[in-house]
């Protein structure tokens, strides 16, 4: 579905990323893990045109998206909850979600039932269905993490990209959102998940990625990510260092 | 005496405030103004008395024209101006381009229609109307009643339709609405067709009260900008109360001093506001991010 | 040293001094010394935009109070040049102060409708205030007395001329002093610029002052040159054709602000005359294709990037063969030349000539100024502080809640953190850490709770007095003052250690020589120490980013703090880099200054700290011995998850 070749990026003088491999087949959840600094976020923004790789390449289902705006990526079916949420503060909840599916209102993607999808939505959150009419802005760090995350389902993506859906959160609500990502992938939806949590990221993806320092350290299903020693020093340092 | 104060007032004040609308809404997706928006009131004002003088139409039918003549003015001072400065990320580089370009159509404005000021036909009755006490003229609440009907069809378009919905997401988090498949480029290109349009509305309203000339679009633009300030860049409603404030303060001073200083409070009312609260008297303060 | 520099503009001026003695029609004599006069104000105005880098559409109507200040005192008093001169230039300068109080908390969009709106009351009140100012009617002066007798022509040229010389030279002194240099870190990055010590509040004043002072000098100039002032020569279109000049002619450069004032005079002159302007565009249009073909032909450029600027002036030429007079059209020629120089000449005629030059004989500079120089190494750059007693508590935060709306960044956080150790922060994103940073440098005020530095609360206290009060500190995302060279950077830190004032710098008195020979000594030495010396004379945005990062700590230090705060130093550095930073924070910890540092680098936190501070969610959830801590299941499971 998505495939990574060689990605290079970073922001004017600094290189983020010196070259990563990660391959998303469709169906399946895959994990994206490092540290804070590692390029998680950095990976996703160039994913998603939010900032313009320096090499490599993106292919979506066959298509090479590298240095297309973010918009058009969108318009071919990748849905991205970023970094922060970054929830439209002074619209609804509804607003949002109807946001989502702009592209569905605007025939760049299939219409389907965009009303029904709304209500579908809002049967999954129950949360945001108590708070459909509220502005967005009001919403607690976890209701927003929701938002975020049924707004990309509105698109009726091909792909789902979460980008570290348990920042800020509290740890109650970090199960919820956990939920919720189980619920997706049993529905089928193929997503790309970017966590600092790595214990809670592992649990519900297929296959893992960690990333140290702008490269991928190592890689493999993640029940077997789980247990690797490696992926402790990743994140405390420690043994090995540098 | 006080009731005519205060109707003048509130006439003058909604055409600042429908002015001052066209900067929130650039302003709001994109983070720039145009320093030239007198300028596209100007040129609204002038082709709409072309229009009606030379082309002979109706007043009512001359309006949707010259608001077309208003989104293609905008857009290519955005193409122009903005995008370009925008893209090397230099505010200064917007500032001065959208003063040039005000110079610019000012200047076409002076050679096509003349220097002098000329007198715009009223669609309505020039008798004034008399009401508790004040001299109202017919054109003068059509002033009011057109600058609240722009302001809430525009309202009106950002609730209710998608596309509206988009352009208040853009003004939002312009790199999230991407993520949405917005077009922000597009969108931003339409919030200054938007803006324009807006101005020139407001220059047909008002040119039946004043005269019509290249010149009329300077001060009209600062107080307007004054306005918005004091409205808050970010708030609606404060920009209608900034322009009903900014057109009593104007009128009563024009009144009592003499009509050479009328200009001069609302300007001391924004350095005012600048002074103390840039971020007008209802606009919210941003957190400094470091 | 200065008048080096300055030569081909003084050889220009010498030039120009010559003139009447060649030329006696007194048109062309006044022509030159409006060209002479408008120079004087564009030193001030580009202080205001080629320094603190901000549109001021104010600068026609300081102009105005210039003239006006001297029409009136002659009109109503009097009073002859000698004090019609100086009372310009103090009146002026009080207003430039009023102009920057509503300008001090904005900048850009907002600071130019504050110079607009400045501009257009002062121009209504000169013309309403007829009592005074004699409104529309205008005042007539005659030329100034010299020794009993009016001035001829040539005799108030000279005069002009001279003002004009002493004037660039304090102006140079000015910008290449401390002065200049707070403007510019102003225009860089306010907020680094008051945690350096600098107060942006203070220092926009002082650059509204000094700019207005050289208006109202060139507007009194004017007023004796013109012989008859009125109030609708000082309007917003002079004003923007003020901008104009200084943009086109170049910022930043006594010669630019000379060229600009030429094309600004002579332009409407040459509009004036439509066949005298065909011939002008005409060579214009010949002189940009041709080198346009060279600069094409060396490859320097592009077919697209070019395409612009040639269609403009061929049409420019074009169109001037078109039309009978081009007079009428002159405001859309400014407005289209604005247009050109905005998008294709950013650095104005002198920029972009030096810049071509070079691109055509293939030297590529990116370094301003000044060779290699010696580090005198026996100089101590570091002040120690370790006299003083290491252990005992230096910084202590009581119960601090820094409040966002409904989001607590801070909850009830206390720290102490003891002289001489380095004590680290970490925690996960949106943990508080930089908050809390925020905080300590007066960016935030804080909610509730306390903040004791050396016993002293630092709550309410402006950035730039805690800088000075002995607290430094670097940036997350860079705040270094991009467009000045290394040096000038550390310079800038160095603010503090200058005592002299605008009348020393201005004479080039022995102090401020002194001062500024000391603090250029230990700037070299502060870049030495981080392993930058060599590239002393490098712009700043054009350093790779581990030395910005190695850059913005020397900046920190030549503050002279006692404590020192690092956000995230190691973020984005290679490993040897990182060895290299080390190395650098235990040199200064050695000499008895104590460091706050945010890491996320675990390493760097283990391998350096003496104690660790915990953050989840704005609260403080382990403190300890760096193994302690990494060891604390708390902190695991904060950072790791369950």
């Amino acid at each position: 579905m998505l495939s990574i070749k060689n990605l290079e990026a970073g922001y004017g003088k600094v290189k983020v990323l010196h070259g990563i491999n990660i391959d998303v087949p469709k169906g399946q959840v895959i994990t994206l893990i490092g540290s804070n600094g590692a390029g998680k976020t950095t990976t996703m923004r160039a994913i998603t045109g939010m900032i313009k790789p320096t090499a490599g390449e993106v292919t979506l289902g066959g298509e090479k998206i590298d240095g297309y705006d973010s918009h058009k990526i969108a318009r071919l079916g990748l849905a991205h909850s970023p970094e922060g949420r970054r929830v439209f503060t002074t619209m609804s909840v509804t607003d949002n979600l109807l946001l989502g599916a702009f592209p569905r209102f605007t025939g760049s993607r299939p219409k389907g039932d965009i009303k029904n999808d709304l209500e579908k939505s809002l049967e999954m959150f129950p949360r945001l269905k108590e708070r459909r009419n509220q502005l967005a802005g009001t919403l607690s760090g976890g209701e927003q993490q929701m938002l975020a995350m049924a707004r990309a389902v509105m698109l009726n993506p091909e792909i789902i990209l979460l980008d570290e859906p348990s920042m800020g959160l509290a740890p109650i609500l970090v199960e919820e959102v956990f939920k919720i990502i189980s619920n997706l992938k049993s529905q089928g939806v193929t997503m790309l998940l970017v966590e600092q949590f790595a214990a809670a990221a592992l649990n519900v993806a297929d296959y893992g990625y960690v990333l140290e320092n702008g490269k991928i350290a190592t890689h493999g299903p993640a029940s077997k990510l789980k247990d690797d020693p490696a992926v402790k020093a990743a994140y405390l340092g420690g043994a090995g260092g540098h | 005496m006080l009731a005519q104060i205060l109707s003048s007032g509130i006439a003058v004040g909604m055409i600042y405030a429908v002015i001052a609308f066209g900067f929130q809404l650039t302003f709001a997706t994109s983070g720039t103004l145009n320093f030239g928006q007198g300028e596209a009131l100007m040129l609204g004002a002038l082709v709409g008395l072309t229009c009606v003088d030379t082309f002979g139409m109706n007043y009512w039918v001359m309006i949707p024209v010259v608001c077309l003549f208003g989104m293609i003015q905008g857009s290519f001072v955005e193409l122009i101006g903005v995008r370009p400065a925008i893209k090397i990320k230099s505010e200064f580089g917007w500032i001065m381009s959208t003063i040039a370009l005000g110079i610019i159509f000012k200047n076409v404005a002076e050679n096509i229609w003349g220097r002098d000021a000329l007198p715009f036909p009223s669609p309505l009755p020039m008798e004034p109307m008399s009401f508790l006490g004040a001299n109202i003229l017919p054109m003068e609440i059509l002033v009011v009643v057109g600058a609240l009907v722009m302001m809430l069809l525009v309202e009106f378009f950002n609730r209710k339709t998608i596309y509206g919905k988009a352009v208040v997401a853009t003004a939002n988090d312009r790199d999230a609405a991407g993520l949405m498949g917005i077009n922000t480029s597009m969108v931003i290109t339409f919030s200054y067709a938007l803006s324009s349009l807006t101005a020139a509305f407001a220059g047909v309203l008002i040119a039946p009260l004043t005269l019509t000339g290249a010149t009329m679009g300077g001060a009209l633009g600062l107080k307007a900008f004054a306005v918005a300030i004091i409205g808050g860049l970010s708030s609606g409603m404060g920009i209608i109360v900034g322009g009903l404030i900014l057109g009593i303060v104007e009128t009563a001073t024009g009144f009592y001093f003499s009509t050479g200083y009328k200009d001069v409070p609302g300007l001391i009312l924004l350095l005012l506001v600048l002074a103390y609260k840039p971020s007008g008297l209802f606009g919210k303060s941003a957190i400094k991010k470091v | 040293m200065k008048l080096k520099s300055l030569l081909p503009i003084l050889i220009a001026i010498a030039a120009l001094f010559t003139l009447p003695l060649f030329i006696h029609n007194p048109y062309y004599i006044h022509l030159v010394e409006t060209i002479l006069i408008y120079t004087i104000l564009l030193y001030g105005l580009d202080i205001v935009v080629g320094y603190v880098g901000q549109v001021s559409l104010g600068h026609a109507a300081l102009f105005g109070i210039g003239s006006y200040t001297a029409g009136v005192l002659y009109f109503h008093f009097g009073w002859t040049i000698w004090g019609t001169l100086p009372a310009s230039i103090i009146v002026t300068s009080i207003f430039g102060g009023i102009l920057a109080l509503p300008a001090l908390k904005v900048i850009g969009p907002y600071l130019a409708m504050v110079t607009l709106a400045f501009g257009t009351i002062a121009q209504i009140l000169i013309n309403e205030m007829t009592w005074m100012t004699e409104g529309p009617l205008g005042i007539k002066i005659p030329k100034p007395d010299l020794m009993g007798v009016p001035m001829t022509k040539a005799e108030y040229f000279w005069m002009v001329g001279i003002i004009l010389i002493l004037s660039m030279i304090v102006v140079d002194r000015f910008v290449k002093s401390q002065v200049g240099r707070a403007f510019e870190a102003l225009r860089d990055s306010p907020i680094a610029c008051d945690c350096m010590g600098v107060s942006v509040y203070r220092f926009k004043v002082i650059a509204f002052v000094i700019s207005a002072a050289f208006a109202g000098l060139a507007g009194c100039l004017y007023a004796y040159s013109e012989q008859y002032i009125s109030p609708n020569t000082y309007n917003n279109e002079l004003a923007v054709l003020f901008l104009l000049g200084i943009i086109m002619g170049g910022r930043k450069s006594r010669l630019g602000a000379l060229i600009g004032a030429a094309i600004i005079v002579l332009l409407p002159k040459l509009l004036d005359d439509i066949n005298l302007f065909r011939i002008v565009a005409s060579i214009i249009a010949i002189v940009v294709v041709i080198g346009a073909a060279m600069a094409l032909s060396k490859k320097v450029t592009t077919p697209r990037r070019v395409a612009v600027p040639i269609a403009g002036v061929v049409g420019l030429a074009a169109f001037s063969f078109w039309l009978n007079t081009i007079s009428d059209w002159r405001l859309s020629i400014f407005g289209f030349m604005i247009l050109l120089v905005v998008y294709y000449l950013q650095n104005g005629i002198v920029g972009f000539a030096k810049s071509f030059y070079q691109s055509i004989a293939g030297k590529a500079k990116t370094t301003r100024g000044g060779d290699h120089e010696e580090v005198d190494d026996s100089i101590s750059f570091i002040s120690t502080v370790a006299n003083k007693n290491t252990g005992a508590e230096l910084l202590k935060v009581d119960s601090l809640l820094m409040q966002f709306g409904g989001l607590k960044a801070l909850n009830n956080v206390d720290l102490s953190v003891k002289r001489g150790t380095i004590h680290g922060l970490i925690g996960p994103n949106g943990s508080g850490k930089s908050t809390m940073m925020n905080v300590l440098t007066g960016i935030y005020i804080p909610t509730a709770g306390s903040v004791l530095y050396a016993g002293e609360s630092v709550v309410g206290k402006t950035s730039s007095d805690i800088a000075l009060s002995g607290i430094a500190r670097t940036f997350q995302n860079v705040q270094l003052f991009g467009e000045m060279t290394a040096i000038q950077n550390i310079l800038v830190g160095l603010h503090h250690t200058f005592k002299s004032n605008m009348v020393e710098i201005a004479l080039n008195l022995p102090r401020y020589k002194r001062e500024e020979a000391e603090a250029h000594a230990r700037a070299l030495a502060l870049l030495k120490f981080v392993g930058l010396d060599d590239l002393a004379n490098e712009e700043a945005r054009n350093l790779p980013y581990g030395k910005q990062r190695l850059l913005e700590i020397a900046r920190a230090l030549a503050l002279d703090p006692e404590l020192l705060l690092l956000d995230e130093p190691a973020a984005g550095l290679t490993a040897p880099d990182i060895k290299e930073l080390l190395r650098i924070i235990r040199k200064i910890r050695d000499s008895g200054i104590t460091f706050i540092l945010i890491e996320h680098h675990m390493d760097v936190v283990m391998s350096v700290c003496d104690t660790v501070s915990v953050l989840d969610f704005g609260q403080k959830i382990a403190e300890g011995k760096p193994a302690e801590v990494q060891a604390d299941e708390k902190v695991i499971h904060a950072y790791l998850g369950t």
